[in-house]
């Protein structure tokens, strides 16, 4: 799938929280239509990378550049807002919105934000609602889903503002098991679809599935990447070797 | 002893209902303007420039960590003195004003503290998104935030039914001065039953209501 067209450009990015220095000059290239994967250990940096993709984490050096334009020196808010409604994202806690229903929750933000007519917002949130089996739900609450269609409907929020790349954190990390395939299923629909799509997981084997790229990340430096084979099967870093031989998959 | 709580009741009661009349519009009138300006002021808590953020902190500080009877005596007697142009404002207007400051210091940290309760996943959801912070605002975490904010409102409305007994002392017609004007009748003590027995009619109906519309709440988040 994955094109020679850049997408996405990170250059030497660096994130602090206070004194703990969390990524440590990260360099990456993302190309359209291309899926990659971020596996590696527990605070080793995964998730805040890729929240630096849309900058819900600022960094303090690098830059990020989307499209050709390098979002972490934009002026104005404005800016950013409409390069945020290209990069979708998706959290490991679903973040839907409570107080609205279902259909609310992905109309919300073309209606506000891209001037789409209700009308239209509507159908194309239906559409999106067949795709992942919840076209009876939109008229309920969140509070009356489960875990994994709460997940579904996150993805499709996302997905109403037709996004150029989908960045997920831990998509399932939160599900209960037997929820688990629902939501793989829908992201492996977007990816045979051509999504572009970033993706921090610990399940290693939908990574290897469904990846082309795997990019493996510890303490704050992307160590290794390459496609699955090459990272999963003979890994060359001593920290990833050491990293995939205490995890199952 | 002579006449008793009972008495003085059933002779005097107009005079007690007007001054609970007059408590609950003060009360009324202070929360009301004191949720406007407090609002303002949990907005200017919230901002990011440290400047503005310094100056609403300092001004809900001051506020919640001095006695309202201080600072009405403030108002009463020094305000129409130290700023002229308020040379306008009745002494009860005086006396009201701090009412209502003093209100929108409480309701600031009311309003802050339902914003805050909003997980920030919520926020974070939305600007991923690309809403604006605008619209992540008002459409987003506020209509979450109002089912923390509105109790909490009725309880500040509570808890000054109780503080603008202090108004009294500054002749304003509230539930407590009726204790000054029948004192000239030689009532003492009955009246302040009568007045405690009122407020706590009060303070109870309309805790039950909070209590009620609590519930309510909670329900609609299952």
């Amino acid at each position: 799938m994955k094109s020679n067209d850049v997408l996405i450009e990170v250059k030497d990015l660096h994130k602090s929280f206070g004194k703990l220095h969390v990524l440590k000059g990260c360099n990456e290239v993302i190309h359209k239509g291309e899926v990659v994967s971020i596996i590696g250990p527990s605070g080793g940096g995964k998730s805040t990378f890729l929240r630096c993709l849309n900058l819900l984490e600022q960094p303090e050096e690098g830059s990020v550049i989307f499209e050709g334009v390098d979002i972490t020196k934009l002026k104005k808010n404005s800016d950013l807002d409409k390069h945020r409604q290209k990069i979708g994202m998706v959290f490991q806690h679903f973040n839907v919105f409570p107080h609205l229903t279902v259909l609310d929750n992905i109309t919300i933000a073309p209606i506000l934000e891209k001037g789409v007519k209700k009308d239209l917002a509507v159908k194309k949130a239906m559409e999106l609602l067949e795709m992942v089996g919840l076209q009876d739900k939109a008229n309920v609450y969140p509070n009356k889903l489960s875990g994994g269609q709460k997940q579904r409907l996150a993805i499709v929020r996302a997905m109403a503002m037709e996004p150029d790349v989908m960045l997920f954190d831990e998509p399932t990390s939160a599900l209960d098991p037997e929820m688990v395939k629902e939501v793989l299923d829908v992201i492996k629909s977007l990816v045979d679809g051509g999504m572009t799509c970033v993706i921090v997981t610990h399940e290693m084997g939908f990574a290897k599935q469904v990846s082309d790229r795997v990019l493996f990340i510890a303490d704050g430096n992307i160590v290794e990447s390459g496609t699955p084979e090459q990272v999963f099967e003979n890994p060359k870093n001593e920290r990833t070797k050491e990293f995939l031989s205490k995890v199952l998959y | 002893m002579g006449v008793g709580v009972i008495e003085v009741w059933i002779k005097y009661y107009p005079i007690f209902l007007k001054g609970a009349l007059g408590t609950l519009e003060i009360a009324a009138i202070a929360v009301c303007m004191g949720s406007i300006l407090g609002t303002l002021v949990a907005i200017l808590q919230l901002s990011k420039n440290k400047i503005i953020n310094a100056i609403a902190v300092v001004y809900v500080n001051v506020l919640r960590g001095t006695p309202l009877l201080v600072q009405m005596y403030i108002a009463y007697f020094f305000i129409p003195m130290a700023v002229p142009a308020l040379d306008f404002l009745s002494k009860e207007q005086t006396v009201m004003l701090a009412l209502i400051l003093n209100s929108s210091s409480y309701v600031a940290e009311i309003i802050r503290g339902g914003i805050n309760s909003v997980d920030k996943g919520q926020t974070e959801a939305a600007r991923s998104l690309g809403m604006s912070s605008k619209n992540t605002m008002f459409r987003i975490i506020l209509p979450q935030a109002i089912k923390n904010i509105l109790p909490s409102l009725g309880n500040e409305y509570i808890a000054m039914i109780k503080e603008t007994s202090l108004a009294g002392t500054f002749m304003m017609y509230e539930l407590m001065y009726t204790k000054t004007l029948l004192a000239n009748q030689y009532l003492i003590w009955q009246p302040l039953f009568v007045i405690a027995g009122m407020y706590l009619i009060m303070t109870s109906v309309l805790s039950f209501l909070v209590n009620a519309l609590e519930k309510e709440f909670a329900k609609s988040e299952k």
